[in-house]
Parts: structure tokens; C-alpha cells; sequence
């Protein structure tokens, strides 16, 4: 299949990508960061082309469907997310140091679907309960929140490393002149969770929504369902000790990291360590 | 003495429900009870529970709840004490938000001058007054109806926009209250249940998870036909029962229930859930006379007695096992052949050459068995959904007030200085400060831009209103 030689292409891609914002951070060349900059555009357009083309590629098959449904879509989905994410707010931003730290998990993401054994490339037909609307607004808004996360993550492990070295004896300069101050990388951490706590509740609503034409019930404390609510939690916890306890910095970074696990856990770990209604997607 | 420290104790109390800390601790501790819920394998048969646990860790996880833990009165508990804590906590500070919200704060004092940023000054030439309603023009183009106050000879203006943003979060919690309700009205007045129905059946009633049973309101559904299709992969690809709804000797609707496509009635709503083999419909047999070598295809319903076409020789399909010692489906056959006795033997579908074994002029070949299948319907009430889908609106409504908008002010003062005229700016965003600075900065650059234009003289103006 053209599609998954495309994804394979896109996941060195990203590779490459990140090396690129690497040596950019290293040494500190405009013209390296420009590059990293159009290669991760590039790749992300292959990326969209990848996913077009295996969505015609199951109409072919006599099954169409949009490719959001089994674990090897759900990742490549995903990781486009995650470099769409990172790209729009790096033009908001005009900084281009985060690339080096949010495109490794877009790499990571399709890196793990096209190369990991365990994760099955096939175009299968949708079975009945995944034969919804509703599925496609549940994945949409779940991955662009995970994304969103995956984002907030990168820039809390940045201000965290920045927090490290700026304490008084640390090292300054080298890679890390580069970065933003850790005002502005504070509060982006909570303008990007400000952006994927919504989204995380309208994917919950949604998928509450669709389990509730599926199978009678809104909402059944199946695993997955409660791991998002268990995500949920942490990140209303992140936004209330910001809001009104005026936590800032440290605190909040490693608030936002755990945020971070829980959505990985929610995403991976209830696959494949758990078992639920989402089994399926494995 | 005593009355003090009753008060003490009651104020502490209000103090603690209503604080931030509470709120953040319970949903920590929420967080981590739902992990336990979601290792420990809920509603499970105690069997289950015995092949993983000792018995004494299975009584202890049975008496604190953790095996129906979202339902154990102190998970419950803790959702009160948080829709409590929530309360508590959003009523509180509402008082406060309602006050900046319905009375603004139109007329600054010097020392909130002094403490606003972004801020910007301007020297002009005149009378404060002169400049008022060109100032005026300037701000109404961005900000709605800007109110101004004319004192000591100074002349104030307050304009604002997004104030609803700070009432977000209080969109959001009640959201999270509502849906809360809806949720405790489907547990009170909700049910879920049952019905297998065998094609051609008619139930009346819906059999609860925990064994008891509801009558249908008012009316009767039946099963007309159950089908399931699949992929040439063998995946599922539809489960449909046709159903018909009778109410008295009234049939009121005849539809199809599909999962993702469920069918309400009377509020209740039917969807597809789970499907069987309850038996064997018909079988397609190739029947061999032994003399003659001649093959016969016929279709054999159970149960009823099928002739061979073209001679005297009868059979009845009597029974059907879908596994016969471990070597596949079988039929039990009551042979009618004439001139003999009759007999009674299994035919297998996966050994037909076991049939060669057997004493008797036909030979029977099991070609394909139509499955007789019953349909899974689930049936639920729950009149608390559209309180939840309310509740869900609202939170998202509140989410776009809160994180989307912000509640952005913005003060001008035109005050004499000597013979001339100073026009002071300062704004305020309850969020997103950056942005908003670059907002003001151009806002002021424009509206310097207006009221410096030759053509926007003040004394010009009045004189044409």
C-alpha cells in the first residue's frame, strides 16, 4: 500500500526534523532553524497525503471508511496532530526552539506505528459499533487535546530544564540562550492546556454521546472512560492551583508532566495493560 | 463559652467546604480511588475475584466497596462533598464577580491610576471638553457604549467588553452540577435491562440486571426478523433485528434496531446488544440413495417430516447439537425408510464418512445449517440524559467564556493642565496580558490617529449634534 510507504517516509521525516531544531539549537544558525522550520511543513503535508491516501486506499478495498479507527490510524492521527499543534503556535509564537522538544513525540507517535511489530498496518472493515459519526468527532478532539498535551508537555520539560540550570552556580548560555523566559514558557504551558482542556472534555462528551447510542449508557466507569476522567482531574487540578492558588513555575511544570502520563496511560496503558470497551482499538 | 466554639466550629467548617484546597485535594483523592477502580476488576462474579485474590483480601476489598466502587457510599461521598465544596466555592466568589460585572468601576482614583498598565498619555491643545466627543467616536468604534463622567472640569470615559468571560467558570461548575443531577435522576428513576427475543416472539416485559421485571408501557414489541451480515473477512459488518410495536391489536410502529441506531418508544429505548444461536432453523442435506447412487438436495426444516422428492422414503431432523462429543454439529435423524424399522442415528456435518458405517439404503451429507438466531435487545430508561447533555453545553459554553474570551477594560481621563489638555489610557485584561498590551498599543495608536484628524475638532461636532 502506497499509504503506509508514505507514513514510513513521514517518520524519517520527523526524524530528521528534529534533528534539524537540535543543530538549530546548538548552533544557533537562523538558517538551519528556517530549514527546520519548511522540512516540518513538508511533512506534514506528506503526512496529510499519507492519511488521504489511505482513506481512499479502503474505499479501493470496498470498505471505506476515515482511517481513525484501530491503533496503527489512532497513531499516525495523532502525531499529524501533534505536528499540526506545533506548528500553529509556533507561528503564533515566532519562536522556533520548541520544535527540538514537541516533534519527538510526533516522531515517536508514527515512528511507533510504522515500525513497531505489534501494530498491524491492515485496513479492516469497521465493525458495527465503530459505524458512527460520533467516531469521528470522539478521535478528532481526543488527539488534537492528547496534542495539545503532548505540546504542554515539551514546553514543561524545557522550563524545567531551564529552572535547572538558572538556579545560582548553574551553567548559562550554550543551548539554552535560545529558550524563552520562564515567564513566557510558564505561561505557555497553561495557554496550551488552556487550548486541550476543552477539547478533552468535548472528546469525553462525545464519546459519552456515541456510548450512548451504541450501547444505552452515557457513561459505564469502563476503563478508558475513567482514565480520561482520571486526565481530566489532574489538568483541572493544573488549571485551579493556577488560577486561584497562584501556583506558577515548578509546581505547575510537573503538574502539567503528570497530566502528560495520565493521557499517555489512558491512551496505551489501558489497551494494553487493562481491558474495557476500547479493547478493540488494539 | 460553649455557643463561641459551636460558632467557631461552624464558621471553620463553612471555611473549609468552601475552600480551594478541599476542591483540590478531593480531586486528587478522586483521581486516585478511580485508579483503584480501574485495577480492580469491577462487578465481577466472586469466582473471578478468588482465582486472583486470597480469600481475606477479597472479604476486606468487598466490605470498603472497591469491588463496586463507583458505587460505594463513600466514592458517592466524596461526589457530594465535592458538588458541595463546588457550591460552596462558586457562590462565594460569585458575589464578587457579580459585583465587578454589574457595578464597574467607571471613575478611577489617582492611586489605580497610578497602578494600571498598559497606560499611555497624549498633550493636547484646549479644553478637556473640546476633545470629549471626539474621544468618544474613537473608543465607540471598539468597545460598545462607553459611559462618561464630566467633573471638576475633567472628563472620564470607561469602556469595556468581554465581561461575561469572568462568569465561565461558573458556567462550567454548574455544567458539571447539572450533569451530576441528570446522572442521580437516571439512578433513581432509570432502569436497564433485557429482552432475547427468538425471531417471531413478542415480549412484554424487560428483565432487570439484577433478575427482576418490568412490563413494557403500554405496548409489546416483536421480533420479526433478526439478521447478521459480515465482511468477506468475517468481521461483523451489521446486526439488525426488525421489530414491531403493538400497542392493544394496534400495530403503532415497525422498525429496525441497528447498534448505533437505536429505537425509542414511550421512554424507552431499545438498542441492539448481543445476538445467538438459540437452534437450528432448516438444513440443506444432500441425501444419496446407496443402490441407485442418485444425490437429492433437500431442505429439511426441524422437526417436520421432509420426503425425498421422487420416492417413498421420509426423515424427521429431531434434534440438534451444536457439538457432539467433541467431533462438531450434529442432527439426530429419525430414518422413516420403508420395509424397515425405523431408525435413530446422528448425522455429522464435519465426518460425512461416518455415515458409511451405517446399516440402510440412504446417506445423508450435512451442506449448510441455517442457525435459528434470538436477538439481545437492551432496554433503558433514563430521564436524566437530557439534564446531562445540558449540563455538558453549558460546560462547554463555559470553557469557550473562560478560555477564549477575556473581560478587557479600558479608562480615558481628559484633564486641564494649565491652558491645555492631557488625555490619559490605561486598559486592564483579566487575562492575557501579552496579547492584550499589543491590542491596546494599537487601539491607541488608532484612536490617536481619529482625534488628531483636522475634520474630528470637537467644537465642529457639537455644533452639528
Amino acid at each position: 500500500m502506497i499509504s503506509s510507504k508514505l507514513v514510513t517516509a513521514v517518520t524519517f521525516l520527523y526524524l530528521f526534523c528534529t534533528v534539524l531544531y537540535f543543530n538549530y539549537l546548538v548552533f544557533r544558525s537562523q538558517k538551519l532553524g528556517g530549514l527546520a522550520v519548511l522540512s516540518t511543513w513538508a511533512a506534514l503535508a506528506l503526512h496529510t497525503a499519507a492519511i488521504l491516501a489511505r482513506w481512499i486506499e479502503s474505499y479501493q478495498l470496498g470498505f471505506g471508511h476515515a482511517p481513525l479507527s484501530n491503533m496503527y490510524e489512532s497513531l499516525v492521527f495523532f502525531s499529524w496532530c501533534i505536528a499540526l499543534i506545533y506548528l500553529l503556535w509556533e507561528l503564533r509564537l515566532k519562536t522556533r526552539v520548541l520544535g527540538a522538544f514537541a516533534l519527538p513525540f510526533a516522531f515517536l507517535s508514527i515512528a511507533y506505528a510504522a515500525l513497531s511489530p505489534g501494530v498491524s498496518d491492515r485496513i479492516d472493515p469497521l465493525i458495527p459499533a465503530l459505524q458512527s459519526n460520533w467516531l469521528h468527532a470522539h478521535v478528532i478532539t481526543c488527539f488534537l487535546s492528547y496534542a495539545s498535551f503532548a505540546v504542554s508537555c515539551a514546553v514543561s520539560v524545557m522550563y524545567l530544564v531551564k529552572a535547572r540550570r538558572e538556579k545560582p552556580g548553574g551553567a548559562e548560555g550554550g543551548m539554552l540562550s535560545l529558550f524563552p523566559s520562564l515567564e513566557s514558557l510558564d505561561s505557555l504551558i497553561y495557554k496550551t492546556i488552556a487550548v486541550g482542556f476543552p477539547l478533552l472534555t468535548i472528546g469525553i462528551i462525545t464519546g459519552s454521546a456515541w456510548a450512548n447510542y451504541a450501547w444505552g449508557s452515557y457513561w459505564s466507569w469502563d476503563p478508558k472512560e475513567t482514565w480520561s476522567l482520571i486526565t481530566w482531574f489532574v489538568y483541572a487540578v493544573f488549571l485551579h492551583a493556577r488560577f486561584t492558588r497562584e501556583w506558577r513555575g515548578k509546581r505547575t511544570a510537573i503538574l502539567s508532566l503528570l497530566g502528560f502520563g495520565a493521557v499517555i496511560f489512558t491512551y496505551f496503558g489501558v489497551n494494553y495493560v487493562l481491558s474495557g470497551l476500547h479493547s478493540y482499538a488494539s | 463559652m460553649s455557643g463561641k466554639n459551636e460558632k467557631n466550629i461552624v464558621s471553620s467548617l463553612r471555611e473549609t467546604l468552601s475552600s480551594l484546597r478541599l476542591t483540590i485535594g478531593l480531586l486528587i483523592v478522586l483521581a486516585v480511588a478511580s485508579i483503584f477502580g480501574t485495577v480492580i476488576p469491577q462487578n465481577a462474579a466472586p469466582e473471578e475475584y478468588l482465582r486472583v485474590y486470597k480469600v481475606t483480601t477479597y472479604k476486606i476489598l468487598h466490605i470498603l466497596g472497591f469491588l463496586n466502587m463507583y458505587r460505594s457510599w463513600w466514592f458517592l461521598l466524596l461526589l457530594a462533598l465535592l458538588c458541595v465544596n463546588l457550591i460552596a466555592c462558586s457562590a462565594g466568589r460569585f458575589r464578587l464577580t457579580w459585583r465587578l460585572i454589574s457595578r464597574p468601576r467607571e471613575k478611577l482614583e489617582e492611586p489605580e491610576w497610578k497602578s494600571l498598565s498598559p497606560k499611555k498619555t497624549l498633550p493636547l491643545k484646549g479644553d478637556p471638553r473640546d476633545w470629549a466627543s471626539a474621544v468618544r467616536e474613537g473608543l465607540s468604534g471598539r468597545f460598545r457604549a462607553p459611559k462618561t463622567i464630566e467633573e471638576d472640569g475633567t472628563v472620564h470615559f470607561f469602556a469595556e467588553k468581554g465581561r461575561v468571560s469572568r462568569l465561565g467558570a461558573y458556567f462550567v461548575h454548574l455544567g458539571v452540577l447539572v450533569i451530576l443531577g441528570g446522572a442521580l435522576i437516571g439512578f433513581f428513576y432509570g432502569f436497564r435491562g433485557n429482552i432475547n427475543l427468538l425471531e417471531g416472539e413478542t415480549a412484554s416485559r424487560v428483565t432487570l440486571r439484577n433478575g427482576g421485571q418490568v412490563p413494557l408501557p403500554g405496548f409489546k414489541l416483536k421480533l420479526d426478523q433478526f439478521t447478521v451480515s459480515f465482511y468477506s473477512t468475517g468481521a461483523p459488518k451489521e446486526f439488525k433485528s426488525v421489530v414491531t410495536l403493538r400497542e392493544g391489536d394496534q400495530n403503532v410502529r415497525s422498525e429496525s434496531i441497528r447498534v448505533n441506531h437505536p429505537l425509542s418508544h414511550r421512554g424507552l429505548t431499545f438498542y441492539q446488544s448481543s445476538y445467538g444461536v438459540a437452534g437450528v432453523e432448516k438444513a440443506l442435506l444432500a441425501v444419496k440413495e446407496k443402490n441407485a447412487g442418485k444425490e437429492h438436495l433437500v431442505e429439511a426444516k426441524m422437526g417436520v417430516k421432509t420426503e425425498l422428492p421422487g420416492s417413498s422414503y421420509a426423515f424427521v431432523l429431531t434434534r440438534f447439537i451444536p457439538d457432539l462429543q467433541g467431533m462438531g454439529p450434529a442432527f439426530q435423524v429419525l430414518s422413516l425408510e420403508p420395509n424397515r424399522p425405523h431408525e435413530n442415528f446422528f448425522v455429522l456435518q464435519s465426518h460425512p464418512e461416518m455415515e458409511d458405517r451405517r446399516p440402510g439404503a440412504y446417506r445423508f451429507q450435512i451442506r449448510e445449517i441455517t442457525p435459528r438466531y434470538y436477538s439481545g435487545l437492551q432496554v433503558t430508561k433514563d430521564p436524566g440524559v437530557p439534564l446531562v447533555w445540558t449540563g455538558c453545553l453549558l460546560m462547554v459554553a463555559g470553557f469557550y467564556l473562560a478560555f477564549f474570551l477575556s473581560h478587557r477594560r479600558l479608562w480615558v481621563r481628559l484633564s486641564a493642565r494649565g491652558k491645555e489638555t492631557l488625555l490619559e489610557i490605561a486598559g486592564s485584561s483579566h487575562r492575557n496580558r501579552t496579547g492584550f498590551e499589543e491590542e491596546f498599543e494599537k487601539m491607541f495608536q488608532a484612536l490617536r490617529a481619529e482625534i488628531l484628524t483636522p475634520g474630528n475638532r470637537s467644537q465642529e461636532r457639537e455644533g452639528q449634534a
